[in-house]
Order: C-alpha cells, then sequence, then structure tokens
C-alpha cells in the first residue's frame, strides 16, 4: 500500500494483507496490483464506483476464485484459499450483497447449515446462537422462520452466520445498498459492537458518507487498482470522490439555456384515477419545449410514476389529453409513443429497461422492433442490431467486454448508460428520464449528466423525475413540486435550494415563492393522514 | 384407513406452537369419528370394518411410497415425475428376482435397485445435463415402460403362465399378526357401537395379516421424518432444495445431495413398485402401476411436502380405492353425505371470512350433493370406480391453498461460474 500514512505498523501483524492481487477475466482485467493492509480490531472500508473490482477483489480474498498473481496474508502468515471453506478456517467470513438465506428454513437452520459440526443442530446450536446473538448485540431468534423477517434482519442473520463459524475478519460487500437509513444506523451499531469486541470489519460500499461515519480507514480503489488510502478523520467526501473518480467531482449543471418556445408536449388537465378512486394524478397541465428539461421534485409515491406511465401509454388517462407537438397521443398505444419519437428511461431497469437474461445486442432491439436498424422487414436484422449496439457501447462508454455479454454481467451504471444510448439512437423528440442516476456510480453520473446536456443542446425535450434534489435542480430549465397527484408549486432552479424544494415537496410550500404557498399549503395535513400510499 | 396413522404418526410440525403439532392428530381423530358417524347413521359397516381398513393399507402403501419417493426428490429441488416409471422399474425386478430365488427379500432389493437405476438416471439428466425435470421424467415413465415389456419378452419366453406382459407368481413376504387380540375384539368390532366398535375394527384391521413390507413402508414415514428434519444430513438436503447457491457458499456439496435424493427417491418409489408386485398381486402385470406414481405426487402436493401431510393423502387415495374395489358403491354413497356436510361447514367458514362468492358455492355444491344422495341409494358403477379419481381432483382443488413448495423445486442450477 504505497500511501500508507501509518507505515504498515510493525507490533501486530495485519489481521489481512494483499499484496500485489492482479485477477484478469477473459477480456477484462478485474484487478491489478493491489495492496491492501488491514489493521486488526478496525472496521476497514473500501471505497470505489462500481464495477472498480471491488466485489471481484473480496471474492478473491474469501476464495471464490483464485488470484492470478500475488499473495494474501492473513495474521502475518500467507495463505492460499481454494474455496471458500479454506477462507472460513482462517476466520475470515463474507457477507454477499445479495443473502444467501433459504425462506422456508428457520433461522437456526440457515446458521448451522455448513456448519453443523461446531455445534450440531440441536439445542447447543441454539444456546450458541442465543449467546452470539447475546454478546454482539444482534437480536436474533434462532427460531423463527426466515421469510418472516426484515431485510435488517435477514442481514443480522448473515453476519450471525459468519460469527457462529469463529470468524474473526468479517467482509461485507455493500451492507447498505439494500437497508433504509434508520436500518443503516442500526448496522453501523452492530459494526462498532463487532469492532468492540476485537473483530476486524472490511466493509465495502460506495456511499462515502457512510463509510465517513463508520471506518477506521479508507482505501480507494479505482479501475481494478488502489489508489490511495485514506484516513475518515482528516478527509472529506468530495476528496474521496475526486480519488474515486479520478478528477473532479460532477457536478449537475446546465450551461447556457436552449429552451426555445416550440412545445414537444403538452399535458392538458391530466388526470388519473386509481383502482380504488383516487386521483393519483390530478390535473396536471404542463408544457415541455425544445431543448428545455423540465423536472419533477416529489416524496416518492406522489404521481410520478403514474405521470410517466400516462405520458408513455402503458395507462389510461381518466380525463385530459396528451400531446405529441400537434398529434394527439392520449390514446395511443406505447409502441406507437415510442415510434412517434418519444424515448424512456424508466426509472426501474430492471422491470422496464432491459432483459438481465439477455445479451446486449438483444436489448438493443428492445422498444425499436420496428425500426431500422434493428429489424428488416419482418426479420430481426441481426447485422445491423449488433452494429449498432458496438456504436452505443463506444458512444457511450458502456463498459463490457463484448456486445454478447448478458446485461446481467454489467453493473447498475453500464446498464443505464447502455439503456440511454438505445433510446437517444431512435433520435427522439421527447424523452422521459425518471431517476436516471439512480443507483449509478459517480463516474457514469457525470456521464450521464454529460449526454442529457447534449442531447438539450440538440434540441431534445425532457421531463426528468428524480429523488436526487441536486440533481433536478442542477439539471432543470423548469422545476415543478408534485404533491398528491397535482403540481403544486413551480420554483426556479437557479435560486431554489434543496431544503427549500424539500419543504415545498412535503406541502410545507416553497418559501421565497408565494403565488405557490396557499395552494401547496392548504394540503397539509391530507398529506400527513395518507402516509406513503 | 389414515387412522393407522395415529399409531406412528410423527409430529411433523417443526415450529413449537402450541396447537400446530397437535392438529395433525386433530385432523385425523376428526375423520375417523366422522366416519364412525357417518357408519351408525347409514348403517353402511363396510366404512370401517376390519376388512376395508386392511384393503385400505393395500392401496394406500404403494401410493404412500411413491409419495415419499416424490417428497425426498423434491425436498432436494428435483421434480420427480418419473416415479411412475421408477415403480415399473420396481414391479418388473421385484417380481423376477423373487421369483427366480424364490426371496421375496431378494425380490425387494432388486426391486429397490431397479427404482435407484431410474432415480440415477433422472439425477444423471436433471442434476448434471440440466434436462428439464418434467421431460426427463416423463421419458422415464416411457422407457420404463417399454424396457420393462422388452425384459420380460426375454426371459419369459418359455416360462408357462408367463409372457410378454406378465411375470410368474412370486413368493410372498411373511405377515405379522398379533396372537389374541383380533379374536378378543372381534365380538366389541360386531356390537356396532358407535366409535367403539369401529376403533375394535381398526385395531383388528391393522393386527391381522399385515405384510412385513407393509409395516416396513409405514416405518418409513416417521423415518423419512426423523432423517429429513433431525439430521444435518436431511438439513443439507433441504437447504438444497430451498436455496442451492446458499448452500453452495456455505460448502454444502450441492450437486452431490440432489443426486442422492434423487436415487433414494427412486428406491422409494422401486419399493412401491415391489409391493404392487409382489403383495398386492403375487405377479408382475403390465401397466400394473396404474399412474400411482402420479396420485403418490398428488398426495404428497396434498400433503404439503411433509410426511404426515402425504400419509393422509395416501391413506385418502386408498380408502377410497379400497371402498370402491370392495364392491362398495352404497358406501361411498354413503360418503357423497359427509362430503355434503364438508362442504356445508366449509361454507359458514368462508361466510365468516368474509369471501361470499366461496361460499355460495360451496353451499350450492352441498345441496346438490344432499339431494343426489337422498334421491339414490347406491352410486352407479361406472362412477364408483372412478371414485378414487374424484377424490384426488376435489382434494387437491379445495385442500388448503397455503401449500408451500420448496423454493428451488424444478429449477435448473448451476455451480457458481469461475
Amino acid at each position: 500500500m504505497s500511501s500508507t500514512p501509518s507505515g504498515g505498523g510493525s507490533h501486530a501483524p495485519a489481521a489481512v494483507e494483499l499484496r500485489g492481487i492482479t485477477k484478469r477475466f477473459p477480456g477484462v482485467v478485474a484487478n491489478h496490483d493491489i495492496d491492501i493492509t488491514v489493521a486488526p480490531g478496525t472496521v476497514h472500508a473500501i471505497v470505489g464506483e462500481n464495477g472498480a473490482g471491488k466485489s471481484t477483489l473480496m471474492k478473491t480474498l474469501y476464495g471464490m476464485h483464485k488470484p492470478d498473481e500475488g499473495h494474501i496474508h492473513v495474521e502475518g502468515r500467507e495463505v492460499r484459499f481454494n474455496s471458500p471453506s479454506d477462507a472460513i478456517k482462517h476466520g475470515i467470513g463474507m457477507v454477499h450483497q445479495h443473502f444467501m438465506l433459504a425462506d422456508n428454513l428457520t433461522v437456526l437452520e440457515n446458521v448451522v447449515l455448513g456448519a453443523e459440526r461446531r455445534y450440531g443442530i440441536g439445542a447447543k446450536a441454539r444456546e450458541q446462537i442465543r449467546s452470539l446473538s447475546a454478546q454482539y448485540g444482534l437480536g436474533v431468534d434462532p427460531d423463527l422462520l426466515m421469510e418472516g423477517l426484515g431485510v435488517g434482519d435477514r442481514q443480522r442473520v448473515e453476519i450471525l452466520k459468519v460469527l457462529y463459524r469463529g470468524a474473526e475478519t468479517i467482509i461485507l460487500d455493500e451492507p447498505t445498498a439494500v437497508l433504509v437509513p434508520q436500518e443503516v444506523d442500526e448496522l453501523f451499531d452492530n459494526l462498532r459492537e463487532l469492532k468492540r469486541e476485537g473483530l476486524t470489519v472490511i466493509f465495502i460500499s460506495h456511499k462515502l458518507d457512510e463509510v465517513l461515519s463508520v471506518a477506521d480507514e479508507i482505501t480507494v480503489i479505482r479501475r481494478g487498482t488502489t489508489v490511495a488510502t485514506a484516513d475518515p478523520r482528516t478527509t472529506t467526501a468530495r476528496e474521496l470522490a475526486t480519488l474515486m473518480v479520478g478528477g473532479e467531482l460532477p457536478v449537475p449543471e446546465l450551461r447556457e439555456s436552449t429552451v426555445t418556445d416550440h412545445v414537444v408536449l403538452s399535458l392538458d388537465g391530466v388526470t388519473v384515477t386509481s383502482v380504488d378512486g383516487r386521483d393519483v394524478v390530478d390535473d396536471v397541465t404542463l408544457g415541455i419545449h425544445r431543448g428545455e428539461i423540465v423536472g419533477i421534485a416529489g416524496v416518492e409515491g406522489n404521481g410520478q410514476s403514474e405521470l410517466i406511465e400516462v405520458i408513455m401509454g402503458m395507462r389510461r388517462v381518466s380525463s385530459g389529453s396528451i400531446h405529441l407537438e400537434e398529434q394527439d397521443v392520449t390514446k395511443w398505444s406505447t409502441l406507437r409513443i415510442r415510434e412517434a419519437g418519444v424515448g424512456y428511461i424508466p426509472e426501474d431497469r430492471h422491470r422496464h429497461g432491459v432483459l438481465l437474461e439477455s445479451s446486449l445486442w438483444e436489448n438493443r432491439i428492445l422498444g425499436h422492433q420496428t425500426r431500422e436498424p434493428s429489424v428488416h422487414g419482418p426479420w430481426i436484422d441481426r447485422a445491423g442490431a449488433r452494429a449498432d449496439s458496438e456504436r452505443i457501447v463506444a458512444e457511450y462508454d458502456v463498459r463490457t467486454p463484448n456486445i454478447d455479454v448478458i446485461a446481467d454481467a454489467l453493473s447498475g451504471g453500464n446498464q443505464q448508460k447502455f439503456i440511454i444510448g438505445r433510446e437517444m439512437s431512435g433520435r427522439p423528440r421527447f424523452l422521459v428520464a425518471a431517476h436516471p442516476t439512480r443507483g449509478v456510480d459517480v463516474g457514469a453520473q457525470s456521464a450521464i449528466w454529460e449526454q442529457l446536456r447534449e442531447a438539450r443542446a440538440e434540441g431534445l425535450a425532457v421531463l426528468l423525475i428524480s429523488a436526487d434534489l441536486d440533481e433536478l435542480i442542477g439539471m432543470s430549465d423548469t422545476l415543478h413540486v408534485i404533491l398528491r397527484g397535482r403540481l403544486v408549486a413551480e420554483a426556479d432552479p437557479s435560486t431554489v435550494t434543496p431544503e427549500q424544494l424539500g419543504s415545498a415537496m412535503t406541502g410545507a410550500g416553497l418559501e421565497g415563492d408565494e403565488h405557490s404557498e396557499n395552494r401547496a399549503g392548504d394540503r397539509t395535513d391530507e398529506e400527513e393522514n395518507e402516509g406513503g400510499a | 384407513m389414515s387412522q393407522e396413522l395415529n399409531v406412528m404418526e410423527p409430529v411433523t410440525r417443526r415450529r413449537p406452537k402450541g396447537w400446530g403439532r397437535w392438529r395433525l392428530l386433530t385432523l385425523l381423530m376428526a375423520v375417523f369419528v366422522s366416519l364412525a358417524g357417518l357408519r351408525v347413521i347409514t348403517g353402511q359397516d363396510m366404512l370401517t370394518d376390519a376388512g376395508t381398513v386392511r384393503t385400505t393399507l393395500t392401496f394406500a402403501v404403494p401410493i404412500g411410497l411413491a409419495a415419499l419417493g416424490g417428497l425426498w426428490a423434491e425436498r432436494a429441488g428435483i421434480i420427480n415425475i418419473g416415479l411412475e416409471g421408477m415403480m415399473i422399474f420396481g414391479t418388473w425386478f421385484g417380481a423376477y428376482f423373487a421369483w427366480t430365488y424364490d426371496n421375496p427379500w431378494i425380490g425387494l432389493l432388486a426391486g429397490v435397485f431397479g427404482g435407484m437405476l431410474g432415480g440415477l438416471m433422472h439425477a444423471v439428466a436433471t442434476v448434471t445435463f440440466a434436462v428439464d425435470h418434467i421431460v426427463s421424467g416423463v421419458a422415464i415413465n416411457i422407457l420404463a415402460l417399454g424396457a420393462m415389456r422388452y425384459l420380460s419378452i426375454l426371459v419369459y419366453a418359455d416360462i408357462p403362465g408367463a409372457g410378454a406382459a406378465q411375470s410368474p407368481v412370486a413368493p410372498s413376504f411373511p405377515t405379522l399378526q398379533v396372537p389374541w387380540l383380533p379374536e378378543a375384539l372381534a365380538p366389541v368390532a360386531q356390537s356396532g357401537i358407535f366409535l367403539v366398535s369401529d376403533l375394535a375394527s381398526l385395531v383388528i384391521g391393522l393386527t391381522t395379516r399385515m405384510s412385513a413390507l407393509t409395516l416396513i413402508a409405514i416405518l418409513l414415514v416417521p423415518i423419512s421424518y426423523l432423517v429429513l428434519w433431525k439430521t444435518t444430513f436431511g438439513l443439507r438436503l433441504r437447504s438444497v432444495g430451498e436455496n442451492p447457491d446458499a448452500a453452495e457458499s456455505l460448502g454444502v456439496p450441492v450437486y452431490t445431495l440432489k443426486y442422492v435424493a434423487v436415487i433414494i427417491s427412486g428406491g422409494l418409489a422401486g419399493m412401491g413398485g415391489v409391493f404392487l408386485a409382489i403383495v398386492a398381486s403375487q405377479i408382475y402385470q403390465e401397466g400394473q402401476t396404474g399412474g400411482r406414481g402420479y396420485i403418490g405426487l398428488a398426495a404428497m402436493i396434498f400433503g404439503n411436502w411433509r410426511p404426515g401431510g402425504l400419509a393422509m393423502g395416501a391413506g385418502l387415495f386408498g380408502y377410497t380405492d379400497a371402498l370402491q374395489v370392495r364392491g362398495g358403491g352404497a358406501a361411498i354413497h354413503a360418503l357423497l353425505l359427509l362430503l355434503a356436510v364438508v362442504l356445508l361447514v366449509v361454507a359458514v367458514w368462508q361466510v365468516r371470512k368474509d369471501r361470499k362468492g366461496i361460499a355460495v358455492a360451496g353451499f350450492l355444491a352441498a345441496i346438490v350433493l344432499l339431494l343426489w344422495y337422498f334421491s339414490t341409494d347406491s352410486l352407479p358403477r361406472e362412477l364408483a370406480t372412478y371414485s378414487p379419481h374424484i377424490a384426488t381432483l376435489l382434494v387437491l382443488s379445495l385442500a388448503s391453498q397455503r401449500l408451500r413448495a420448496p423454493a428451488g423445486v424444478g429449477k435448473q442450477w448451476r455451480a457458481s461460474r469461475s
């Protein structure tokens, strides 16, 4: 570790030491020359963008595959792991990002599985689980059925599984990705408890504020190699992010205005009534111009999804109309709307954006199955689709070995870049961008913003929906706040602050924007009764 | 039948929740009491007499063994629709070897081994080559039918009384009998007192001339439970059927366990075949299994992938089969009354749960059944013959919708890449 500030402490041997680890896969070098020293009894964070090689590295350490080069030392002795069980024998355990639990078994059964020799599968094991749970403050009941447990509890069971096997070093792979903020705090309390008991925790993440709050030491990985080690007490999130992406942290911002007065998409009194009779989108009137990005801010579940679905023809309006330039598209099918030049970046890319088990070039055809170059008459134009997929991969910097890999093999950011490339390839007039940078790392985020800016400069009209307020403020020409299906306020992106926007989203009104205050204010009570629908 | 299960029924609920562990026993007793009541009301002694108990056992055992086979395979995540074929292997090998060595036990070994061979084929196809489980199972069923006919032609060509479609008579298993109990109880059984006489008939049925293989088969139910739920091996096997990825990540040999489970499954089906060939009829006959492999699978699903439940399912099918075979058109007719009452109870229950549609449907069906019951005296022969199949349909459609299959069942699984 080139820049270790502590200078490779000579007293206690490192809990884990990785030296010059290199791992190649066909077509890619996932890790090269990794050097990490993890001091015992600490929480050591490893940060990096998605696809930087963090998970590959941890799989190497956990014995799921062998490194092509380099050495692993555990407590001063060199080790070679052929399988996870070798790693477990040396006191290394791993909590996977996707839980490895069987729903129809009890907690006890899940924990003892594979380690039955330690305490059997009966009363002794139950006793052991209870005492471990109490010792580390995990609060796990061994006799509950797994399927009844929530995400936080499942994670604690996973940690318990590792402890039960006598692990002294615990690897947590993106443990907070699936947790809500409160659960994250609980997890961090658990981690501090583990540390107090003398265990070592290796914590993988790309969420910098979390890393800074819990870690004792941070190693940054970029493009498969270690670039720096940082002390969280003296480092800021911005510095870390700069190290992670190898440059300045991207800022969402628009340069000069490109807004024209030509309206591309206009919504006129659009109302959507849900099955239970509520107006989930309530009398929305909105015009989006050529070269304009219109942002919609709102707490999730206030009608944004329905608004998008109605524009895309996936849901029908109860009243009102939608015009795409001169044409009334209110009753059109989704395919027809797409063919008319509307692109769609869906909010949940796994449900609506890609087929995870299909190759990239097949995914390229989705939504363009009636258009050149993907098809030729009734036939799929394989060569055309492949060539265009290559183009997307190159132009949008999608990091993939080739276009024949399945979409699932790509990181979230790369999937998203590919989706954007595909949606842009139809030369759309109008683009619906729902959470375009959700679950995407910093590097991909700046690339996506840049693509949106370029498209806007070329005259694309964009409807942007996001939960990231900085993104909304920075990337919008016009900003609306949606509350219980109504557009309750319009904010000026050049002056509004995230705090003001946040209060408007909860119905407290947009300070300094008087004309909308009353409209937003009178709905506060209902909002509270409603909860999250 | 279903009642002899009272005796050795393991407590299959693993969640220690007061009433949960007694539910099965309560259910069995309720069924028995209502049958006893029905006998008293309708005067159909055949409903619970000792002969019916014995016949029920004879019909339930092969179905139960097939169901146990299904349980082992599905708990490890493999759908075994090839049970039928594996039973066919069991019938042929059982009869041939028992006849050749004049020893039923060798026949049993051979039949179990034949079934295991079928299981091995299924395992190779589904586990190693990731063939769709249904396709492989159906292929085994077809293969077994043809292959056994071929072998019969080969070995039975010159044997008098045997041929392509059947084997010579095989020796029987010894039968077990409790010395004086049946004689002592006979008068009680004859007395016709509600519940007392029924209980006596049940005991007589269970203590006279029971084949050794029947006893083994019955014991296999609690044994399967103990092995699958109370041992390390069983836990690992079930984990493979629930979440093979998790199991693999914990160092459980997934492929090996799947192989073992499917082979055991085949062995159990084979044993069911031996029972059909040697105990139920003493010869191998083509088409002898008559879809019992499939009914076994249905019994297992009805039993919610649990040994106690599947034994109940097998008992139910065996019971209707027994009544039918014993010419009990009138007895089955009496069952209509019971069914009508059950439907009424279900309807009332659904009203309380505020599900009007089901309630009304149940109510109407009950009225139709009642009308039918009171307007006729006996079930037409044609219909009586099919009562086991109708029972299968009815039970599977009425059985609780909360059935829970192992989460990983039927899915192709590959060890993680690289």
